[in-house]
C-alpha cells in the first residue's frame, strides 16, 4: 500500500470543477511533482492534501489513514509556501519554533529542535534575525526549516523556488534534492518549471485542467508521453511536433514531411509502432526531440534506425553547451541539437541525421500517442 | 541674431516664470498656515498673561511677564458650574473615558477586519457594507434611541444591584459614553482594519494554519504585531474623535461628577460671576486640546513606518 494515495478526488467551486478526479499515489520516501501550466489545478490539490482547501468528492489517505476531514495542524504535514510566509514580527528562531510552541512541546525541546535543524540548514547565524533582514535565499532555508523541524510525514512545497532568481534556483533545487536523499523525507511539490519536475522528481504527474495527464517516472513522462500535451510541456528546448504522413512502399512504413518548395522528405521506419499501420495514407503528428535530430556525425553510433535528410537551415543558435539549428519542416520550425563546434552556417542546406527510434507519433485528431 | 537671442529670451522668461510661480504657491500656503495658527498663538500667549495685561495690552503682542498663574488657577481651582475645584477632574473624567473606548473600539475592529477578510463567510460583503453605513449616521439621529438604550440599561443594573451587590458598570455614566462610542466607532475601526487586511498575506494565516494556531492566536500573535502602522492610525483617530466628543458627552453626562473636559470647558467659559477670565478659559481650553496634540505627535512617527517590509517574497 502506497504512503500517499488520492483517490478519485474531485474539487467544486460552486458549478467549476477544478479537480475532476484525481488519482494518485506515492511510496513513502517518494517525491511527487505535480507540474502543469497556470490554473491547471495544481496548486489546488496540494492545498486539500494541506487541509487549507476541502474537499467534494474523493479520499486522501496518508500512511493508510484517512485525512479528509482533519485540520491541517493534526495531519501531520508540514508546507514549504511560494512566498515562504514567515511570519515578520518573529525572529528566524521564534519562525521555525512557532509550530511546536502551539504544540506546546517545552522551551528546552524546543531549542534543540532549532539548533538541530540550524545546523542542517547552515542558519545558526541568522537564529536572531528578522525575515525581512534576510536575502531571498536565506528566507527560502528558513522557510524550509519550519517545515523540517516538525518532522512530519509528508512535505508539501508550493512553487518554493519560484521567487529566486536563476542562479539561486539552481542552488537552492540541489540543495532540496540533497535535503530528500539525506532525510528520506516524503515530499509533494508543486511546480510550473518542467525543469525542477524532471530533475527532482521520483514520481511527476502532468496536470491540465483539473486532470491529471500522465503519471509516471521522469523517464516515463520524457520519453513515452501519452499525449501530445505531455510531450510538448516537458523537455527544454520542447519536443518538435511537426504535421506529417504516413507513406507505405510495400516492405514497410515511412513517415513523410513536406517542405516549402521542395519535394518532401522521407524517412523509413525501421520498427514502427504497431498502430501506425492503420494511419497508412493519413496525417498525423510525428514528434521528435531536438537531441533526436542531430549533426550525422553527433548521432547516436548504436541507435537502430537512423534516418539522414537535407534540410535547410534558417537560424544557427549557438547555446555555448550546444548549438540549436532551426529548420522548417511541414510548416514548423523545427529545432536540431548539434554539437558545440558543428561547423554549420545559417541559410545553407546541411544532412540531419533522425533517430527514428525515439521518435513519437500522435493521432491529430484525439491528440494521444499512437502505439 | 534673432534666432541666437530668442531661445535666451525664453529661458530667462521661463525661469522668472518659475520663480513666480513658487513665490505664488509658498506665500499661499504660509498665508493659509498663519491663518489656521493664528487662533492658537493667541490662545497660547493669551494664557500666559495677567488680567490686566489683556485688558489694557494687543491681543496678539507677547506677555511681558509670562506667568503660570492662569494654568495652575485652570487646573485646580476654576469654577465649573458652582463646584470651584479645577477641571482636573474633569480631565481624568474623560482620560477614563477615552483609553477604554479607544482600546476597546480598535480591538473590536481589528477582530472584525480579520473575521472580514481571512474567514469569509456567506454574506460577508453584505455585513462589510452595513457596518460602512454605520460611518454615514449622523450623530444627531441617535440621540434619542441611545438614550433609551442607557436608560434601560442603566435600570437593568439597578436590578442587578438589588440582586448581587452588583451594578457591573451599568448606568455609570462614564461606562454609558464608553459603550456609546464603541458602537459608534466600531463603523470607523472596522473599515480601516478591513482594507489594511485585505492587503495583508494569505499565506501566513495558512502556514499559522499548518502550524497549528488556533483562530486567537492567529489574531494575537500574527495579525496584531503586523498591525502597527493601522493601529496607530485607528487610535489617534479614535482617540481625537472620543475626546473631542461634546454631543454625546452633554447628552449623557452632561451634569454632574462624571462629565468630560469637553463640557466642563464648556462650563468654565459659561460660568457668569465675575469678571470673564480670558487667561484662565484659554489656559483651560489648552489642557483639553493637549492629549490630542501629544497623541498624535508620539504616535504619529509610527505613521509612515512600514512594518510589513520584507514579509514576504525576496
Amino acid at each position: 500500500m502506497a504512503f500517499l494515495e488520492i483517490d478519485g478526488l474531485k474539487k467544486r467551486f460552486g458549478s467549476v470543477e477544478i479537480l475532476k478526479g484525481i488519482d494518485v499515489d506515492l511510496e513513502k520516501g517518494g517525491f511527487l511533482v505535480l507540474v502543469g501550466p497556470s490554473g491547471c489545478g495544481k496548486s489546488t490539490l496540494l492545498n486539500t492534501i494541506a487541509g487549507l482547501e476541502t474537499i467534494t468528492e474523493g479520499e486522501i489517505r496518508v500512511d493508510g489513514r484517512t485525512i479528509n476531514d482533519l485540520h491541517p495542524s493534526k495531519r501531520d504535514i508540514a508546507m514549504v509556501f511560494q512566498s515562504y510566509a514567515l511570519y515578520p514580527n518573529m525572529t528566524v528562531a521564534g519562525n521555525i519554533a512557532f509550530g511546536m510552541e502551539m504544540r506546546g512541546v517545552p522551551a528546552a525541546e524546543r531549542q534543540k529542535a532549532i539548533d538541530k535543524v540550524a545546523k542542517v540548514l547552515q542558519i545558526g547565524h541568522l537564529l536572531q534575525r528578522k525575515p525581512s533582514q534576510l536575502s531571498g535565499g536565506q528566507r527560502q532555508r528558513v522557510a524550509m526549516g519550519r517545515a523540517l523541524v516538525r518532522d512530519p510525514k509528508l512535505f508539501l512545497f508550493d512553487e518554493p523556488l519560484s521567487n529566486l532568481d536563476a542562479k539561486l534556483r539552481v542552488d537552492m533545487r540541489i540543495e532540496i534534492k540533497r535535503l530528500h536523499a539525506t532525510t528520506g523525507t516524503t515530499i509533494v511539490y508543486v511546480t510550473h518549471d518542467q525543469i525542477e519536475a524532471m530533475t527532482l522528481a521520483t514520481k511527476i504527474a502532468v496536470m491540465r485542467d483539473g486532470e491529471v495527464q500522465q503519471f509516471g517516472t521522469p523517464a516515463e513522462i520524457y520519453n513515452n508521453p501519452t499525449n501530445i500535451f505531455v510531450a510538448d510541456f516537458m523537455g527544454s528546448p520542447a519536443m518538435n511536433l511537426v504535421p506529417a504522413t504516413i507513406g507505405g512502399n510495400g516492405s514497410g512504413l515511412s513517415v513523410v514531411l513536406q517542405r516549402d518548395g521542395r519535394e518532401p522528405i522521407s524517412l523509413p521506419l525501421a520498427n514502427p509502432p504497431a498502430g501506425l499501420s492503420a494511419f497508412q495514407g493519413k496525417p498525423i503528428i510525428f514528434g521528435v526531440r531536438p537531441e533526436a535530430l542531430t549533426d550525422p556525425e553527433g548521432a547516436e553510433r548504436n541507435a537502430s534506425n537512423i534516418a539522414t535528410a537535407d534540410c535547410h537551415i534558417e537560424v544557427i543558435e549557438p547555446a555555448g553547451s550546444d548549438t540549436f539549428a532551426v529548420t522548417n519542416l511541414g510548416g514548423k520550425a523545427v529545432v536540431a541539437r548539434l554539437r558545440a563546434d558543428a561547423n554549420i552556417q545559417p541559410g545553407t542546406v546541411t544532412p540531419l541525421a533522425f533517430n527514428l527510434t525515439k521518435a513519437l507519433f500522435f493521432d491529430p485528431t484525439t491528440e494521444n500517442r499512437i502505439l | 541674431m534673432s534666432a541666437v537671442t530668442t531661445p535666451a529670451r525664453q529661458d530667462t522668461g521661463g525661469t522668472s516664470a518659475k520663480t513666480l510661480n513658487r513665490i505664488v504657491i509658498y506665500g499661499m500656503l504660509a498665508l493659509f498656515a498663519l491663518f489656521y495658527l493664528m487662533p492658537l498663538f493667541v490662545m497660547l500667549v493669551t494664557s500666559f498673561k495677567t488680567m490686566d495685561e489683556i485688558q489694557n495690552g494687543n491681543m496678539l503682542a507677547l506677555p511681558r511677564a509670562p506667568t503660570f498663574e492662569p494654568w495652575l488657577k485652570a487646573w485646580g481651582e476654576t469654577c465649573v458650574g458652582l463646584t470651584c475645584a479645577g477641571i482636573k477632574g474633569y480631565f481624568w473624567n474623560s482620560i477614563k473615558m477615552v483609553v477604554p473606548a479607544v482600546l476597546i473600539s480598535t480591538l473590536l475592529g481589528a477582530l472584525n477586519g480579520y473575521v472580514l477578510t481571512k474567514w469569509r463567510f456567506r454574506g460577508h460583503t453584505l455585513v462589510f457594507g452595513l457596518m460602512l453605513f454605520a460611518c454615514f449616521i449622523p450623530f444627531q439621529s441617535v440621540l434619542l434611541p441611545m438614550a433609551t438604550i442607557l436608560g434601560s440599561l442603566g435600570r437593568f443594573g439597578v436590578t442587578l444591584q438589588n440582586a448581587t451587590g452588583l451594578t457591573f458598570g451599568l448606568g455609570n455614566p462614564t461606562v454609558n459614553l464608553v459603550f456609546v462610542h464603541v458602537v459608534y466607532g466600531l463603523g470607523f475601526t472596522t473599515l480601516f482594519f478591513r482594507n489594511y487586511y485585505e492587503a495583508f498575506p494569505t499565506e501566513l494565516i495558512k502556514a499559522a494554519q499548518v502550524d497549528g494556531a488556533s483562530f486567537f492566536q492567529i489574531f494575537r500573535r500574527i495579525m496584531l504585531p503586523n498591525s502597527m502602522p493601522i493601529f496607530v492610525v485607528t487610535v489617534i483617530y479614535q482617540f481625537t474623535n472620543i475626546w473631542n466628543d461634546f454631543l454625546f458627552a452633554s447628552a449623557y453626562a452632561g451634569t454632574g461628577d462624571s462629565m468630560p473636559m469637553t463640557v466642563a470647558l464648556n462650563n468654565v467659559v459659561n460660568t457668569s460671576t465675575g469678571v470673564v477670565e480670558y487667561n484662565v478659559n484659554m489656559a483651560a481650553a489648552m489642557i483639553a486640546a493637549l492629549p490630542t496634540l501629544l497623541v498624535y505627535v508620539l504616535a504619529g512617527r509610527y505613521f509612515v513606518r512600514g512594518l510589513m517590509a520584507g514579509a514576504v517574497k525576496g
